[in-house]
């Protein structure tokens, strides 16, 4: 786990730098907590805690791409959006379907032949893709219980917690090569 | 039974006993024997010993496929979706009973009616194998209830087994239908042998067309398996050659070996031009298996050549694979051609068992052995094995039975 | 045999050869097809494998559409990625799970790599070739699915999916069937929605759309970042094409991917049998009856030195 506490280090270090930036200049205009649950099926909703989230970023541009009118770090995103285009919203699911794959969906980016972003994530892939992808990189939680805790519903799904399967006493389990 | 006629019994050789009066269908099964006499026959034969003995163990577990599924006489793998029931009761059985269609096409096509006095083994050979064939396969089928499915059910012609199916099938009625004269001599019903007679040629060369697409079929099976048979085993290409081709050896080497048996084990059951032809027969099937043999070893090179495995035969696959083309292939071919040339018949005998063994052991490879060979070895289940040894043995049992009762290695006396 | 003249012998050649003909004649349209590129505007999906974090999700999500049986370990267990079947070999697809995820330590990968397997759906499957009942059909939505009611069990399906994926119910005695991933075709990909597992991922590894429009996707991906993907589509084009395809990090053979399979479809390499057997069956009647006539040609002169 050393890799990790040094990379613990190294996001406390980014903190001091950039405490003092954010209290006066953006840190406030973003909300202090904001609830996650319109997917909530499995999970609890998530309390995500913007204002931390805020502190520890380099940038709005982390998450928000070009959307809060800052540099975008995806050099991609920055062939066209260099200087950062300003949206009225900026929510993830103004922008992230939360029905990535309905056919209504799949429909309007089809019939838009000019739409540049056609792979663009859904709303759960968006959420999961870039609090883990920071996490994995930053050394945050990235047990899916770390974030929301697993309902009833979702044990069941997962066939876990009270509705854990018995260990098979057999060896003979219809196959196993 | 060779020890009786030895003292004096005299076997079923015509509708009438010697006292003029006709054998009722009962005697008839019984050999001619007293039923007291026949089961005593029976009882001291040490060979149906054995037999007791795998149907005492086999028989139960035979059962219970049926009653538990496969996966309890197999591993259930879905790595290897076949085992032994096919490796060795469908792709090993079909071509050793190839015998069928070759004393067939020898006899009645080609009008070599020296070797008339063994067409009837030849014929019977090709019949119960295939027939045991179809029986392995009904072991090994999910649901072997649904068999004629791909006849009138759901048919699905573009596959290959869908053409071994129905050739299969059309193919065992030919069969059937060129031993109804042995059939009819037996039982006394004259007026079947006679139709058979009028369509033989017909039944001959649809029997040939049959094998040949049939035996190629087996192979061209494997041709859906590009990756998982291992190179030297698959050739895209010839695949349906190289079973054909082997199947011809396969076929009159099986013939020999059985006809061996027959001497020295049924001997009383053969007549004295079976057995004087025996020898003079057993060299010119010989020399066709030695033919066979040779083309078979040409196309197998030219399978090798075709897609450059020539780097594989220095692995341990290309060791396990001269083996079998050495054991199987080649010293049956040079012993064959020694036995031809100085006319000796039990060279030949030991070259037919070469043969046969090479065969299975092509097969078995192609079907298990080497496939999946970037995998793991299969190695079957206990019960796997003990089923293919009471399905094996009925197949000698029914054998031997039809043998020892309708006139195959002995002449029917018409009556006059 | 010296009874037989010319006349019956042809009556019995003929009526075998017309038999067999009838038999053999459904093959003959089989040997004329060129290779099927696939339904133009059917469905697919892009598995991005540098996404997947191994959650197993998509097998929860399976065993709940399909209605499978209760797993032997829960759907969260890590322990399942240690699982060796026989030689070594990681957990594959069961009669009772349609999907699985393997995982796979890549040296000098930071972390393990997760694979998903489930049936890639091709364009011109192995299973629907060589399937006798016709059991299996390909829609024109992309899913290859099949009826079990017509399925006699011969598994040979089983032997030719280069993918290794049909399973079978060995277990049950009275109705085994082939078990396999269908793309939740009854449920869902009927009416235009995706397969549960595609939803189900929280990270969206899986993007569901028609295959053309998921081809040039991948590519853009890659162009994107060249860095982050080795330049290759594994299903585009392997064995014809599949609605399954997969995006890696990591060169496709180090990750249990079989990278030798070609481009054609596996019923090319059983072609050169199919397009011979019409030919057998037209040449060999005549071929051996010639034969036949050649060889009692001595016959066939006595009878008439007889005759005359």
């Amino acid at each position: 786990m050393g890799g990790r506490k040094k990379t613990l280090l190294g996001m406390a270090a980014l903190m001091l730098l950039t405490a003092p930036l954010a209290a006066q200049s953006w840190a406030a205009e973003g909300p202090g907590t904001v609830e996650l649950g319109s997917l909530a099926n499995h999970y609890s909703a998530v309390t995500f805690d913007h204002a931390m989230h805020t502190g520890v970023a380099a940038s709005c541009a982390e998450c928000h791409h070009h959307t809060t009118g800052l540099a975008p770090i995806d050099p991609n995103c920055a062939r066209c959006h260099k200087a950062g285009d300003k949206a009225n919203r900026v929510a993830c699911k103004s922008c992230h379907s939360d029905k990535r794959f309905s056919a209504e969906d799949l429909a309007k980016i089809e019939g838009n032949p000019l739409l540049h972003h056609k792979g663009k994530l859904g709303l759960k892939g968006a959420y999961h893709q870039k609090c883990l992808g920071c996490h994995t990189a930053m050394g945050g939680p990235t047990g899916c219980q770390d974030c929301h805790t697993r309902n009833d519903k979702g044990d069941a799904f997962f066939h876990s917690g009270k509705y854990t399967p018995a260990p098979k006493a057999s060896a003979e389990h219809g196959g196993g090569h | 039974m060779n020890s009786l006629k030895s003292q004096g019994f005299a076997p079923v050789v015509s509708d009438l006993k010697k006292d003029g009066s006709e054998w009722t269908v009962k005697e008839k099964i019984m050999l001619g024997l007293s039923p007291k006499e026949y089961w005593a026959v029976q009882l001291r034969n040490p060979f149906n010993w054995v037999l007791w003995a795998i149907y005492a163990i086999g028989l139960p577990i035979l059962v219970g496929r049926f009653i538990f599924g496969l996966g309890w006489v197999t591993h259930s793998s879905y790595d290897y979706p076949w085992g032994l029931f096919l490796g060795w009761g469908l792709f090993t059985m079909v071509p050793l009973s190839a015998s069928g269609f070759m004393m067939g096409t020898t006899v009645e096509l080609f009008g070599r009616k020296d070797f008339k006095s063994i067409e009837r083994l030849g014929l019977l050979n090709g019949l119960l194998g295939y027939t045991f064939a179809v029986m392995f396969l009904q072991v090994d089928l999910g649901q072997p209830w649904r068999l004629i499915y791909p006849m009138f059910v759901s048919l699905g012609p573009a596959a290959v087994l869908f053409l071994v199916a129905w050739h299969v099938a059309t193919y065992l009625t030919c069969q059937v239908a060129e031993l109804v004269p042995a059939f009819s001599e037996w039982m006394g019903f004259p007026k079947a042998k006679k139709f058979i007679k009028s369509i033989v040629l017909g039944l001959t060369i649809a029997g040939i067309i049959l094998s040949t697409l049939h035996q190629g079929a087996l192979g061209a099976l494997f041709t859906y398996a590009p990756g998982k048979v291992h190179p030297l085993w698959y050739s895209s290409p010839f695949q349906w050659l190289h079973f054909f081709v082997s199947a011809v050896f396969a076929g009159l080497s099986m013939l020999i070996v059985v006809s061996t048996l027959t001497k020295w084990f049924m001997r009383w059951r053969c007549d004295e031009n079976y057995l004087n032809n025996l020898s003079k027969l057993t060299l010119g099937l010989a020399k066709g298996a030695s033919m066979a043999l040779i083309t078979y070893l040409v196309i197998k090179i030219i399978g090798i050549a075709h897609d450059n495995n020539w780097a594989y035969l220095l692995t341990g696959w290309g060791a396990w694979f001269m083996f079998e083309m050495v054991v199987g292939v080649i010293l049956p071919l040079i012993f064959y051609t020694m036995a031809v040339r100085n006319s000796n018949a039990s060279l030949a005998r030991f070259a037919a068992i070469l043969a046969v063994f090479g065969i299975a052991l092509n097969r078995l490879n192609t079907a298990l052995i080497a496939f999946n060979w970037q995998l793991y070895r299969e190695i079957p289940h206990w019960r796997e094995l003990v089923i293919v040894f009471t399905v094996y043995a009925t197949y000698i049992v029914v054998y031997r039975a039809v043998l020892a009762r309708m006139p195959i290695l002995y002449t029917w006396k018409e009556k006059k | 045999m010296k009874k037989l003249n010319r006349r019956s012998f042809l009556k019995g050649g003929l009526a075998g050869g017309a038999a067999i003909a009838a038999v053999g004649a459904s093959k003959q349209a089989v040997a004329g097809t060129h290779n099927f590129g696939g339904y133009p505007d059917s469905m697919g999906v892009l598995v991005d494998l540098t996404k997947c974090v191994g959650c197993r999700t998509c097998e929860a999500a399976c065993n709940k559409e399909q209605d499978l049986p209760e797993p032997d370990k829960a759907f969260d267990d890590p322990s399942v990625f240690e699982e060796r079947r026989e030689g070594g070999l990681p957990r594959r697809t069961t009669e009772k799970a349609y999907t699985v995820v393997q995982k796979y330590d890549v040296p000098g990968r930071e972390h393990p790599l997760f694979r998903k397997v489930q049936c890639n759906h091709c364009n011109e499957p192995a299973c629907l070739t060589s399937c006798f009942v016709n059991a299996y059909k390909k829609t024109p939505e992309g899913a290859v699915i099949y009826d079990k009611t017509v399925c006699v069990g011969c598994r040979t399906c089983m032997v030719a999916c280069p993918f290794y994926i049909p399973a079978y119910s060995y277990s049950s005695a009275i109705n085994p069937v082939v078990k396999k991933c269908i793309m939740c075709y009854d449920t869902r990909l009927k009416f235009g929605r995706p397969p549960a597992c595609v939803e189900a991922c929280p990270q969206e590894v899986m993007t569901f759309g028609k295959r053309k429009d998921l081809l040039k996707l991948a590519h853009q991906r890659i162009s994107d970042k060249p860095d982050a993907y080795v330049d290759h589509v594994y299903g585009e084009n392997e064995v014809g094409g599949t609605a399954w395809m997969y995006l890696s990090d990591v060169p496709f053979d180090k990750i249990g991917y079989d990278t030798h399979l070609g481009t054609q479809p596996i019923i090319s390499y059983v072609k050169e049998f199919l397009g011979m057997v019409p030919m057998v069956l037209t040449i060999w009647p005549a071929l051996f009856t010639g034969f036949h006539l050649l060889s009692n040609r001595k016959d066939a002169l006595k009878n008439d030195d007889n005759k005359s």
